[in-house]
């Protein structure tokens, strides 16, 4: 694959040489960047309407913070400080479906497990980050927070292209299933479908691709950028393809755009605090376009 | 007698401590129309979702085919999110193809869901959203959704709540007509006077299993209790 991204990069940078394209896609860490958001963009909109229409977006942040301590605890093992995957990924696995299979063990509310959880994974977060800090600087954890698209390399472009692909051949089959099992657990059940199995991949999905968005979200805004373009889309949407599509619009131009206007314009902000303040602005425009709108305002969805 | 479709044996059930079934068995015969009245809190619904595999039990349910079979199902329309945005074609989609509903159907399948609405008296509701459809008309899309393609089994967890005249009739002329064409049939129902008229067997549920008999035996005096 390494070599695909050279070409694809080479071809880039020769057309802003040529002043074809704008200036940043002369910077090599800019392309790697885009390409990552055109993959993770389309995945982020399909998911992230489904995650709205099963109401967990606690869920999902939670996760991404849970990522804090996969990084801490992939320091202290001895993994790379800029890519722990194995330990992020691992940690976070076993943070959801623990709290997934709680949830099915307990009468507790949903957000008040949710909320236990996330305050425990944080606390350990934060005690396992003080007592790695001396291993590794500070900007490091700042890429993990807000996000850097200077740290995106080869392996994050694979990691994504890897989950990616899972989530294409895992969630695309098993996409209504999925959304039936939230909608009527008993009618998905009628209808053969394994609803605990779904759920419980379902889990796995979001947990993956919040993982993989992580070097240029960032932990901290990984749960706006699956919520907020699904927001902005359903506030004009009447119809599930429309929903869908227009979500996977909203996030893919919100990376790109987040990532390739503060390079245009040397504004010195996050990548993750610039892709979610576009989302924003667009979730701003459709709340205006459907309060103006008396096709969407007269709707009950 | 082709035999039971159904079989309860033994089945209990309980809520937060509460005994909502306790040791109920009894039988469905292949083919039949079975109404299931009784009170509400009598444990109805519970058996329903006992059956569908939604609520841990004693006892053993027994369906013809095994569980991994899909069956009809009509929800009650308090089960069901109205404020996802979803069009009818999409909850039909949603419910009957493998493609992902945010893809579109086959012009097959849209066929296939053209015609179920249209048997289910709402047809040309098809892209409207589903959510802003009246409590009957979305009682009916669900019908429409829980006999495409034809089940073996259906299973009406009151089907008529929110319906008007036109659509009882509807729904009554339409499960008569799928029972004729073979379809085992359970059915939630409170209209005791339907279920004399209709039901070749009853049972009576409120917690216990309290008449399992022909239709038309149904004690006369009996109430569901709730009216």
């Amino acid at each position: 694959m390494n070599d695909l991204y050279s070409w694809i990069r080479d071809h880039l940078q020769a057309l802003a040489a040529s002043q074809a394209l704008p200036q940043p896609f002369e910077y090599e860490f800019v392309i790697n960047a885009l390409l990552c958001a055109l993959l993770i963009g389309p995945l982020l909109g399909v998911l992230g309407s489904m995650v709205m229409i099963k109401r967990m977006a606690f869920f999902s942040q939670s996760v991404g913070n849970a990522a804090m301590t996969g990084v801490a605890i992939g320091v202290l093992v001895g993994e790379s400080y800029t890519s722990p995957y194995l330990s992020m990924f691992g940690f976070c696995l076993l943070f959801a479906l623990t709290l997934k299979y709680t949830q099915h063990r307990t009468t507790l509310p949903n957000d008040t497990l949710i909320g236990v959880f996330l305050s425990i994974s944080l606390a350990v977060g934060a005690s396992l980050l003080l007592f790695v800090s001396a291993k590794i600087n500070t900007h490091v954890m700042e890429s993990v927070l807000f996000g850097s698209i200077l740290a995106v390399d080869h392996t994050d472009m694979n990691v994504m292209l890897g989950v990616s692909a899972v989530c294409a051949v895992i969630g695309l089959p098993l996409y209504n299933a999925m959304l039936l099992a939230s909608l009527n657990p008993s009618l998905a059940h009628a209808r053969g479908v394994p609803v605990r199995v779904v759920e419980y991949l379902f889990v796995v999905l979001v947990t993956l691709v919040t993982v993989a968005c992580l070097k240029i979200i960032g932990a901290v805004l990984v749960e706006a950028l699956l919520l907020i373009p699904a927001a902005a889309a359903r506030n004009i949407s009447r119809s599930l393809p429309v929903l869908v599509s227009l979500a996977a619009l909203i996030a893919t131009f919100s990376c790109v755009v987040g990532i390739l206007v503060p390079m245009q314009f040397y504004i010195p902000v996050p990548t993750g605090g610039a892709i979610v303040i576009v989302a924003a602005l667009v979730f701003v425009l459709t709340t205006i376009i459907r309060a103006s709108t008396a096709r969407f305002r007269g709707a009950s969805v | 007698m082709r035999g039971p479709a159904l079989a309860f044996d033994n089945l209990s059930l309980k809520l937060g401590g509460t005994h909502v079934l306790d040791a109920v068995s009894f039988q469905v015969q292949a083919g039949a129309l079975h109404c299931l009245v009784g009170p509400n809190g009598g444990g109805k619904t519970s058996l329903v979702r006992a059956l569908l595999g939604q609520m841990p039990h004693t006892g053993s349910i027994r369906l013809d085919g095994g569980p991994s079979r899909p069956v009809g199902y009509v929800p009650q329309l308090a089960d069901f999110d109205r404020n996802v945005p979803m069009t009818v074609y999409d909850v039909m989609a949603l419910l009957g193809q493998r493609r992902p509903a945010f893809l579109g159907s086959s012009r097959a399948a849209r066929a296939a869901h053209a015609e179920a609405l249209q048997r289910t008296g709402v047809a040309g509701l098809g892209h409207r959203a589903f959510g802003s459809l009246s409590g009957g008309q979305r009682q009916r899309v669900l019908l429409a959704q829980a006999i495409t393609p034809l089940p073996r089994l259906l299973i009406l967890d009151e089907p008529t709540a929110g319906i008007d005249k036109p659509g009882l009739q509807l729904v009554e002329s339409l499960v008569k007509e799928l029972h004729e064409r073979g379809v085992t049939i359970l059915w939630i129902n409170h209209d005791l006077e339907q279920v004399r008229r209709i039901a070749q067997s009853v049972t009576v549920l409120n917690q216990r299993v309290l008449f399992h008999g022909p239709g038309e035996q149904l004690p006369a005096n009996w109430s569901s209790g709730d009216e």
